[in-house]
């Protein structure tokens, strides 16, 4: 906590100090007036009315006017009281909400900068959970640790002084059943620590379930799965329930016993001060009957902030596994990070060396041996490989999604892990296999790696995409919102969407991962005009396996098993026996079809070559 | 409350789903139906309900046997009797305690079971809801459903119902007792009792404001991070991360006012009961006073501190009412988001008389239109029979009606106009559980859920894991799955997460094998899987759709020249049908795509 709440905190105390002081004073009062009543009926029994501050009533008013004033200034009290206990609100809400905003930013943003290994090891519901319940517990153990806990510290300091002063001895009495609450408290902590650890993990596994479920809806409509899904919810829910009713025995437990200890300092207080009472009557120094009762209201006001230490114990539990949760995703070292004075590159001219890559996801496992690749500005690459040969990993390691576990990538001549992160990433366009659009305008998505950019850029990246036409068949154009009515987009339609976005930012870099993977082949044909378009000027890595595609290509890699067993251009690979030549000619059209084709357009008479020429191609 | 600038956002609301706070306060019948979910723990309630009912009882008595205490045997310097009546009140209150152990247990029992329900019926209901709910509503805003709306009801219940109870019994206990021991200053009490009802009432309206608003918004916060966190590969790659912290930092400060606001209001609340208590107490004090001097019968010290005993059992509790109160609006608040979604229809649902016949697999369109939008039709006057086994494949560039036609048959939306016909009986008549259980789907993205690849080929199914080896066998994929690095023990992440998608494709292929459908439903994911496992991929395809009547979004060459017929479509009409070959000789748009495509390979 920095300085900046130091003063607010302090200002929360104060308030509240205040108010405590103000409701010892309304409490004085009260007592005060039992002692009023009784010596003026008889003052022979009763000792006078101790008056303090040196303010003391005119002799020559009667005994009601006194009282009569005694409450107004009780009601005055009671006023203020109201209205420093609402400061007291105010100003801790405040802090809190401060606090509370502060650390949800700070995760939002450590989040994001967190490398893709984190996010493929850590479930969504989990970081749904931190981020947001996790969070909000957080300001309960603030509230409790430090308001609560300091507040009480000083009322239970001035209400001891107070009671010393009535009755020493009784006072001390009264504390011999502190250290049971401690001990109580500590074996209760121990106890349960775990299993609230272990309630967060079974509550997550909760929300996992209903997040799957919300996202394979297809899958769970389609096979008839309604019934399993509920089934394996409901093993989830149950399993919580079972874990939450063992917590519930041991905190109900708990509870009462704090409970039945400070109950025992009442048992005591009656005991030890009646004795008091009845020793000192008759003694007019001694103790009255008044001031036990004002003794035992204090104590009683005592017994009520220390019992509500049990519920500070039991908060505490929670809201500590909360924060560690939360802590574990702040303190989560960050793989990919700037070195210091790293070089921000404008604009790269984009030549690429691969030196010697090595890479795994686990240091035992890797997935690609010593790369050797270069790639001169402009080139386009296309890589071609069977699952699981490491495409798509050779490809993160472009943008720095990981970094290699030996050798090392170069753009421009510099090493890839001296360039600024987000200079780096900002100069790379990426499109994967499968785009994720934000549930916001469709015009917000374009110009997402952008968000300055003018409507005629987010247009003009939408014809490159060959997405401006259908964009403007939507029900609202650019300013659709997607997944609202009616704007469910097409597999075809959402990958257009991602390389207008990739596009517009206009990187010296593109990489498409199987960009077209989900692109039915007449719109892959479509925009393979615009795909050019895109790729012309910049340095192009693709995964594809379209011979369409990878024709297109100034070089094509061939990956086995993370090694490279082939490069060369279409032409020359064709002519050579390997894995290319063997999938080229899979693709190829049957002479059925072919026959067929010719036959026609020498019936129709169109032209001598029975096939089009590439500029012919809309 | 004011009105709020509109903040910019990375996820826009839904006007459809996502819910306004309005100014109405919370109803009656809500709180009805909450305590109905309390129901199946009717035994643990009633035996909480005497439970509460004899601590309502215990707490003024315990305060009554202290100053009985200190009125008798103290006063009356009577040690012995001081030891017995000490002895009497340290019974008491080992009971009490005793008493406290069962309230907050059963309590917390209750309140979890509540939730537990609860949340079983949202889960519940979703899975009725239809495809055109879940393609309007984020993920996160169904998730705060379960988790911090439901959490705000669990408190509602285990706190605020019983200590209320608690609270209002003892405060009429102690009236009661206040009543026969002095009635005028017992008058003096009810007379108050209209400044604390109009500043329930006041108050009651004002916190279901602010409290709708608070969950609205948080609401807002989880699905923002729900969708950032899904994005997050996004992104980076477009190292966007200042623009989308900037977007929630300001949702975050807005949070940060609602929930102020709700401070504020709550601050207001419990102060001012406070006051007036207080007041109470001074215009008592008057008033006793001036009894005790003027010697009104039955006006003495002793009554009048015994008395203020009574009195604190009032106003203490008077106080917790006031908290209580807060987290029951809040609770109702919860409650009131948690219904509104439970209340959701289905867009349709099977009429209670729907059919479950042993399908042939016949499939007839007779001049059918859609669209997802009334307004907005899709799909125009359909019309064609695919006949047990055949199959069909559907060409056409994206957006022509493709993938809605596959909805439709797959009974994800119904038709708006014309019929369609599975086995001649309409599409509507037949329960949809029988007609998926006879259904494969396989759609372009391949959804996997966390397990192993076992458990997501079965999927809930009853088979054996032999038949599930057997599946992958006939399809000849068994190797492919086998080569993962446990085999078919291989644990999938999230989403698939560890699997590349071609061998997500697999598994999903092994998953409509092994459910052995009579309709096949396929949106090929063309070259999702390379080519080198394409041969594979195909001969799968070919064993798969055998026998069965498919319907496949084609863009394989080989299944495209095998289907049974081909229909081409565009803007959501079929405008030419018929056989690969036929097709290339006579069409003109098919033979132009078909070239488009194919020939671009050649040179």
């Amino acid at each position: 906590m920095g300085i900046h709440y130091t003063w607010r905190c302090a200002l929360v105390l104060l308030l509240n100090l205040v108010v405590m002081g103000l409701s010892l004073a309304v409490l004085t009062v009260m007592g005060l007036n039992f002692d009023l009543i009784g010596h003026a009926i008889a003052p022979e029994h009763a000792q006078a009315p101790r008056w303090f501050l040196g303010l003391h009533p005119p002799a020559d008013w009667s005994p009601l006017k006194v009282l009569i004033v005694i409450n107004v200034v009780l009601g005055g009290l009671a006023l203020l009281r109201a209205i420093f206990r609402f400061g007291a609100a105010l100003s801790q809400g405040h802090l809190i909400q401060a606090i509370l905003t502060n650390l949800r930013k700070k995760i939002y943003d450590k989040l994001q900068r967190l490398s893709f290994r984190f996010f493929d090891a850590n479930e969504t519901g989990t970081l749904i959970n931190r981020g947001t319940s996790d969070a909000s517990a957080i300001p309960v153990f603030i509230d409790f640790a430090i308001v609560q806990v300091v507040i009480l510290l000083i009322s239970l300091g001035v209400n001891l002084t107070y009671m010393i002063n009535i009755q020493p001895g009784l006072t001390l009495i009264c504390l011999i059943t502190t250290p049971l609450l401690g001990v109580a408290s500590v074996i209760y902590s121990r106890k349960v620590r775990p299993a609230y650890e272990e309630n967060r993990k079974l509550f997550d596994r909760v929300v996992l379930r209903l997040s799957e479920n919300i996202q394979g809806q297809h899958v769970v409509k389609g096979f008839a799965l309604e019934q399993h899904e509920i089934d394996r919810f409901a093993q989830a829910n149950d399993a919580l329930r079972r874990q939450q009713r063992w917590l519930f025995k041991r905190s109900s437990v708990y509870s009462a016993t704090v409970n039945f200890l400070t109950q025992l300092n009442l048992v005591l207080v009656l005991l030890a001060g009646g004795y008091i009472v009845i020793r000192d009557s008759g003694n007019p120094n001694g103790m009255t009957v008044g001031e036990l009762v004002v003794f035992a209201g204090l104590l009683q006001q005592i017994s009520t902030q220390v019992a509500s230490i049990s519920n500070i114990a039991n908060t505490l539990q929670v809201s500590l596994t909360a924060a560690q949760r939360v802590r574990e995703v702040l303190t989560m070292p960050m793989e990919v990070q700037n070195r210091p004075n790293p070089v921000v590159l404008d604009r790269p001219a984009g030549r690429i060396r691969f030196e010697n890559v090595t890479f795994g996801y686990k240091p035992d496992e890797t997935i690609l041996h010593e790369i050797n690749l270069e790639v001169s500005p402009g080139q386009c690459i296309a890589i071609l490989g069977a699952t699981g040969s490491g495409k798509s990993t050779l490809l993160s390691l472009i943008p720095r999604f990981y970094d290699p576990l030996a050798g090392r990538i170069t753009l421009d001549g510099h090493d890839l892990r001296d360039i600024d992160l987000n200079a780096l990433r900002r100069s790379i366009g990426l499109v994967f296999q499968e785009s994720f659009l934000f549930s916001n305008t469709v015009a917000f998505n374009i110009a997402f790696g952008n968000p300055s950019a003018t409507r005629e850029q987010v247009e003009q990246a939408a014809r490159i995409a060959s997405a401006h036409s259908f964009i403007m068949d939507l029900p609202k154009g650019y300013d659709t919102v997607i997944g609202e009515y009616g704007a469910t987009l097409s597999g075809g339609q959402r990958q257009r969407l991602a390389i207008a976005r990739a596009v517009l930012p206009n990187p010296s870099i593109l990489i498409l991962d199987d960009a077209t993977a989900a692109i039915d082949p007449e719109t892959e044909y479509e925009i393979h005009q615009a795909m050019d378009n895109a790729m012309s000027g910049r340095t192009t890595f693709m995964v594809a396996h379209r011979l369409s595609t990878l024709r297109r290509a100034d070089k094509i890699i061939v990956l086995d098993q993370g090694r490279i067993v082939q490069s060369g251009t279409h032409d020359q690979l064709m002519h050579k026996l390997g894995h290319y030549s063997k999938i080229a000619r899979m693709q190829l059209v049957d002479e059925e079809s072919r026959y067929i084709i010719q036959a026609r357009r020498w019936y129709e008479g169109q032209s001598d070559t029975p096939l089009p020429r590439e500029e012919n191609i809309p | 409350m004011k009105k709020r600038p509109a903040i910019a956002m990375l996820t826009q609301a839904n006007k459809d789903v996502d819910i306004e706070p309005n100014r109405r306060p919370l109803s009656l019948n809500l709180y009805k139906r909450m305590l109905r979910y309390t129901r199946p723990y009717r035994g643990i309630f009633i035996a909480l309900t005497l439970v509460v009912i004899v601590r309502a009882a215990q707490l003024p008595l315990l305060a009554l046997a202290f100053s009985a205490v200190i009125n008798g045997p103290i006063k009356n310097n009577h040690l012995t009797q001081l030891l017995w009546g000490v002895g009497g009140y340290a019974a008491l209150a080992i009971i009490t305690q005793y008493t406290l152990y069962h309230r907050l247990h059963l309590a917390l029992l209750v309140g979890e079971g509540v939730v537990h329900d609860l949340r079983f019926d949202i889960f519940s209901h979703l899975q009725r809801l239809t495809s055109g709910f879940f393609s309007k509503t984020k993920l996160g805003r169904l998730i705060s459903r379960i988790t911090s709306d439901a959490e705000t009801v669990r408190a509602g219940i285990q706190d605020s119902i019983f200590a209320s109870m608690v609270a209002g019994g003892q405060i009429v206990v102690a009236l009661l007792i206040m009543a026969f021991s002095d009635h005028w200053l017992f008058l003096v009490v009810l007379a108050t009792a209209p400044a604390y009802y109009v500043t329930y009432q006041y108050f009651r309206q004002k916190l279901s404001i602010v409290h709708r608003a608070n969950q609205e918004s948080f609401s807002r916060l989880t699905s923002t991070l729900a969708e950032s966190i899904s994005g997050i590969r996004v992104t980076q790659v477009f190292a966007r991360q200042d623009s989308n912290a900037k977007m929630w930092n300001a949702l975050v400060s807005d949070h940060a006012g609602y929930n102020l606001a709700t401070i504020r209001t709550s601050g207001q609340f419990s102060p001012l009961l406070e006051l007036i208590n207080a007041l109470l107490t001074a215009a008592l004090f008057i008033i006793g006073g001036w009894r005790i001097f003027h010697h009104s019968p039955g006006a003495s010290l002793e009554a009048l501190i015994a008395f203020f005993f009574l009195l604190s059992n009032v106003l203490e509790p008077v106080g917790i009412l006031g908290t209580m109160y807060t987290t029951a609006v809040s609770a109702m608040a919860g409650a009131e988001r948690i219904f509104s979604l439970l209340d959701r229809k289905p867009d349709f649902a099977d009429p209670p008389d729907a059919l479950t016949p042993q399908l042939k697999g016949r499939v007839e369109f007779r001049n059918l239109g859609f669209g997802y939008d009334p307004a907005k039709p899709i799909l125009c006057d359909i019309t064609f029979t695919a006949l047990p086994g055949q199959t069909i494949a559907l060409v056409g560039h994206t957006g022509s009606g493709k993938t809605s036609i596959i909805n439709l048959i797959s009974k994800f939306y119904l038709p708006d106009s014309g019929r369609l016909l599975v086995d001649d009986i309409d599409i509507r008549q037949i329960n949809s559980t029988c007609l998926h259980r006879q259904m494969g789907i396989v759609l372009q993205v391949n959804y996997l859920f966390t397990g192993t690849v076992m458990e997501n080929i079965r999927l809930g199914m009853d088979r054996t894991d032999q038949q599930v080896i057997q599946a992958a066998r006939d399809l000849d994929i068994l190797d492919l799955l086998m080569a993962l690095p446990q085999g078919l023990e291989t644990t999938v992440g999230e989403r698939g997460a560890g699997l590349s998608l071609g061998q997500r494709q697999l598994v999903c292929f092994a998953r409509a094998m092994l459910a052995d459908p009579r309709i096949m439903i396929l949106d090929e994911a063309t070259s999702s899987v390379d080519s080198l496992t394409e041969m594979r991929i195909q001969r799968a395809l070919n064993i798969l759709l055998k026998g069965r009547t498919s319907f496949v979004v084609a863009h394989r060459l080989s299944t495209i020249r095998q289907a049974d017929q081909i229909l081409v479509l565009d803007h959501g009409r079929i405008i030419e049908r018929g056989r690969h070959t036929d097709l290339l000789a006579t069409s003109s748009v098919y033979s132009g795509l078909y070239q488009q495509f194919v020939l671009a390979n050649e040179s």
